[in-house]
C-alpha cells in the first residue's frame, strides 16, 4: 500500500503542479514512517501548540492528566483494534463494558475481587464469542451483530442489576487504576502502567503470534485465507472473543477509575472507541492497525478533549471536533479500492 | 416459511383446488415480488406478533389505544426506511438518530417563530442538507459509508445540542392533532401520513428510473457504472432521499411528543438497523421491501407495548428485538443446514 502512494500522489490531479517534485521526495519521505508514528507525531504537535497557547500546558502534570484519560480510552479501543483488523467491527463494547463493571461489582461482594475480575472478563469472552459465531456461522454482518448484542446487553443489565447505581468499589481494584504511584518523583495513576503493561502483551500477540498474522490475512482477504488453509471461521470468533474480554477489562478499569458504575456508563465509547482506532490509522476496511496506533488515536483525541476544555469550549464541541477530526484521517487515508 | 405452503404429497381433490388458489395466490406477481424482497418472514412476524397482541390486549382495538400505538410505531417506521434507503446502496448510517435529533430541534424551535408549512420546510431542508453531506462524501469522496456517517453522527448530533441544549420548542396542540391524533374513527392520523409516505417511496423506488438506478446501484455498481448510468448520482439520490424521510420521522415524533429534544433521535439508531434487518433486506445492498420494513418496525416498536400489557418487565424488549433479529437470519441458515446434513444422511 505504502509502496503505491507517491506515484499516485504525482498522477493525482488535485496535486499542483509546479510543487510535485518537493511533494513526491517529501512523500518519499513520509512514505517511510510507520502509519502507527502518524498519531504520535500528530499528538506531540498539539501538545505543542496547547503550549503556544497556554504555557502552563506544558507541564509533566498536564502530559499525565492526559495521558491517564487517552490510556482509559486507549484500553476501551483495544478490543475494537482486534475486531477491525479482522474486518469486523465491535458496535457491543458500551453495553459489555457496563455489563462487566456491573457484574463485577455484584460478584466481588461474594466470590472476591481478584474471581470477579476472571469471572467478568470471561463473561465478556462470552459475549465475544456469541458475536463471532453469528457473524462467522449464520452470516450476519458485522454491524448488524455487534449492534443487537449491545441491545440485548442493555436488556440484561436493565433486568440483572436492580439498582443500577453501583458505588463500592473493592479495594483490589483501587489498587490497580487509581491509585497514585510515585515514579521519580511525578505521580501517576496506576492505570497508566497497567495500560502500558497491557499494550504490550497486545502488540506482541499481533505482531508475533500465529494468531495475530493470520489475523491481518483473514482481515485483509478472507478468500485468500481460507485458500491457504488459515481456519478463518476460527480466527475472526477467537478475535470477537478477544474484543469482548478486552472490552470487559476496560469496563471493569473504568470503574476503578471514576468510582461508579450505571447502565449507560459505556455510552461514550460506541463512537469513541472507533474514533481512537481510526484516528490510529486502522483501516476500516480490516487488516491494517496496531495497539500502538491506537494508544496515538486515543492520545490525539484526549489532548483535543484538553484543549476544548482549556479553550472553554464545551464538550458538545469537543465531540463536533472528534467527528471532523474522524472525518480528516478517514479523507487521507481511508478511500475504497482504486476506481 | 415455504414449507407451511408447500402441500403435502397426498392431497384429497376437494382441497386440490383450494390448494391451487392459494398457489396461485403464492406466484402472483406483486406476491414473488415480496419474497424475492425478503418480506415474507417480517410479514409472517407482524401477523403472528398481532395476534399474539390482540390476544394479550384487546384493547389494542379501541380507538385511544390505536392512536397511541401508532404514534409510537411510526416515527420508527419513517427512521427505517430511511435507513433501507442508505441499506440498498449498500451502505449503512451510522448517523441515522442524529439527523432526526437535529431535523427535530430545527422543527421545532422554528415553530416557534415561524408558520407551520415554512417550519416543516426548514425541518426536512435539514434532514436534505444532513443527506447530502454524507452522500457527497460516500458517492463523490469515494469513502465508505460506515466511517463517513458514524464521524457526521459526531458532528451532527453536536450541532443539535448547539440549536437546543434542552428539551423545549413551540409545538401547538393543533400540530399534535394533525400528525398524532385522528382522521376518522379508528383511523390514527399519523399511519395516514406514514402511509402516504411509503406509497410515494414505493411509487418512487419501483416506478421510476431513479429507483431502479437505487437498486441497481446496490446489487452490482460495475453493471450499472457499464451500462452508462449516473451511480454516484443515484448513490447521492439515495442519501438526500434519506435524510428527507428522516427528518418526516423527526417532525413527526416532535408532533407526538409535543416537544423538541436534542437526543430524541439516539434510540432511532439500534432500531432501525434492527428494523431493516428483520425486513430481510440485504446489508450488502440492491434487496429490501418498503412494506417489509414498515411491518418489521411495527413489530419491533410494539415489542415493548405487549410486554407491558402482557405483565412482564418491559426491560425484556431489548432482549427480544435482538433476538428476533438474529434468529430471523438465523433461522434459515440453520434450517439450511439440517436439511443439507438429512441429505448428506439420506445419501
Amino acid at each position: 500500500m505504502t509502496a503505491t502512494l507517491p506515484p499516485a500522489s504525482q498522477s493525482d490531479g488535485l496535486a499542483e503542479p509546479d510543487d510535485s517534485d518537493r511533494r513526491s521526495a517529501f512523500s518519499r519521505i513520509t512514505s517511510r514512517v510507520p502509519r502507527s508514528a502518524w498519531p504520535l507525531i500528530v499528538f506531540a504537535l498539539l501538545f505543542l501548540i496547547g503550549g503556544i497557547i497556554r504555557p502552563n500546558l506544558l507541564s509533566v502534570d498536564s502530559l499525565i492528566g492526559t495521558a491517564t484519560f487517552a490510556m482509559i480510552l486507549a484500553i476501551a479501543s483495544f478490543g475494537q483494534t482486534v475486531a477491525v483488523i479482522g474486518a469486523g467491527i465491535d458496535l457491543s463494547v458500551p453495553n459489555t463494558i457496563a455489563f462487566a463493571a456491573l457484574s463485577f461489582l455484584t460478584w466481588s461482594g461474594t466470590i472476591g475481587p481478584v474471581p470477579a475480575l476472571f469471572a467478568a472478563v470471561g463473561a465478556g469472552a462470552v459475549i465475544g464469542i456469541v458475536n463471532g459465531l453469528v457473524v462467522s456461522k449464520l452470516g450476519l454482518t458485522p454491524i448488524v451483530t455487534t449492534i443487537a448484542m449491545n441491545g440485548l446487553l442493555f436488556g440484561i443489565v436493565l433486568l440483572s442489576f436492580k439498582n443500577s447505581e453501583l458505588t463500592v468499589i473493592p479495594d483490589f481494584l483501587t489498587n490497580i487504576t487509581a491509585t497514585k504511584l510515585d515514579l521519580f518523583g511525578v505521580k501517576i495513576a496506576a492505570v497508566l502502567p497497567l495500560g502500558l503493561a497491557l499494550l504490550v502483551v497486545l502488540q506482541l500477540i499481533l505482531s508475533f503470534s500465529g494468531f495475530g498474522r493470520s489475523l491481518f490475512v483473514v482481515g485483509s482477504a478472507p478468500e485468500t485465507a481460507n485458500l491457504a488453509g488459515l481456519p478463518v471461521d476460527r480466527i475472526r470468533i477467537t478475535s470477537y472473543a478477544l474484543s469482548g474480554a478486552l472490552a470487559a477489562f476496560a469496563g471493569i478499569v473504568i470503574v476503578g477509575f471514576y468510582a461508579q458504575a450505571s447502565a449507560t456508563m459505556g455510552a461514550s465509547y460506541l463512537l469513541g472507541s472507533v474514533a481512537a482506532v481510526v484516528v490510529g490509522g486502522a483501516s476500516i476496511f480490516g487488516g491494517r492497525g496496531s495497539m500502538v496506533g491506537t494508544l496515538g488515536g486515543a492520545l490525539v483525541l484526549g489532548q483535543v478533549a484538553t484543549l476544548v476544555s482549556v479553550a472553554n469550549l464545551g464538550s458538545n464541541i469537543q465531540q463536533l471536533i472528534y467527528g471532523v477530526i474522524v472525518l480528516i484521517v478517514i479523507a487521507l487515508y481511508g478511500r475504497r479500492g482504486s476506481e | 416459511m415455504t414449507a407451511t405452503v408447500t402441500p403435502p404429497p397426498t392431497i384429497p381433490p376437494v382441497q386440490k383446488r383450494a390448494q391451487g388458489g392459494l398457489r396461485g395466490f403464492w406466484n402472483a406477481q406483486p406476491v414473488v415480488r415480496l419474497r424475492r424482497e425478503g418480506a415474507m418472514p417480517p410479514l409472517a412476524a407482524f401477523l403472528v406478533f398481532f395476534v399474539v397482541y390482540v390476544i394479550i390486549n384487546p384493547e389494542l382495538l379501541t380507538r385511544f389505544q390505536l392512536q397511541t400505538a401508532s404514534n409510537l410505531v411510526v416515527p420508527l417506521a419513517f427512521a427505517a426506511l430511511a435507513q433501507l434507503l442508505i441499506v440498498l446502496v449498500g451502505g449503512i448510517d451510522i448517523s441515522i438518530g442524529a439527523i432526526m435529533s437535529l431535523s427535530n430541534v430545527v422543527f421545532a424551535t422554528a415553530m416557534v417563530s415561524l408558520p407551520v408549512p415554512l417550519a416543516i420546510l426548514a425541518g426536512l431542508a435539514t434532514g436534505l442538507v444532513c443527506g447530502l453531506f454524507n452522500g457527497f462524501l460516500v458517492a463523490f469522496g469515494k469513502l465508505p459509508a460506515i466511517a463517513v456517517t458514524l464521524a457526521s453522527a459526531f458532528i451532527i448530533g453536536s450541532i443539535s445540542r448547539e440549536v437546543m441544549d434542552r428539551p423545549g420548542g413551540g409545538i401547538t396542540e393543533q400540530f399534535y392533532l394533525a400528525t398524532s391524533g385522528e382522521l376518522f374513527p379508528y383511523m390514527p392520523v399519523s399511519l395516514f401520513w406514514l402511509i402516504l409516505a411509503a406509497v410515494g417511496l414505493w411509487l418512487l423506488l419501483q416506478r421510476t428510473a431513479l429507483g431502479r438506478h437505487i437498486y441497481g446501484v446496490g446489487s452490482n455498481v460495475e453493471s450499472v457504472r457499464a451500462a452508462g448510468l449516473n451511480a454516484r448520482g443515484a448513490q447521492l439520490a439515495a442519501f438526500a432521499l434519506s435524510g428527507v424521510v428522516a427528518a418526516l420521522g423527526a417532525i413527526m415524533l416532535a408532533g407526538s411528543t409535543l416537544t423538541g429534544d436534542p437526543r430524541s433521535g439516539d434510540p432511532y439508531l439500534l432500531n432501525s438497523i434492527a428494523a431493516v434487518a428483520l425486513a430481510g433486506a440485504s446489508f450488502a445492498g440492491g434487496k429490501g421491501s418498503i412494506l417489509g420494513t414498515i411491518l418489521a418496525a411495527c413489530t419491533l416498536g410494539l415489542v415493548g407495548n405487549l410486554l407491558f400489557f402482557a405483565g412482564i418487565n418491559s426491560y425484556w424488549q431489548y432482549v427480544i428485538a435482538a433476538l428476533i433479529v438474529i434468529s430471523v437470519v438465523g433461522i434459515p441458515v440453520i434450517s439450511r443446514q439440517i436439511s443439507t446434513a438429512v441429505r448428506g444422511i439420506k445419501a
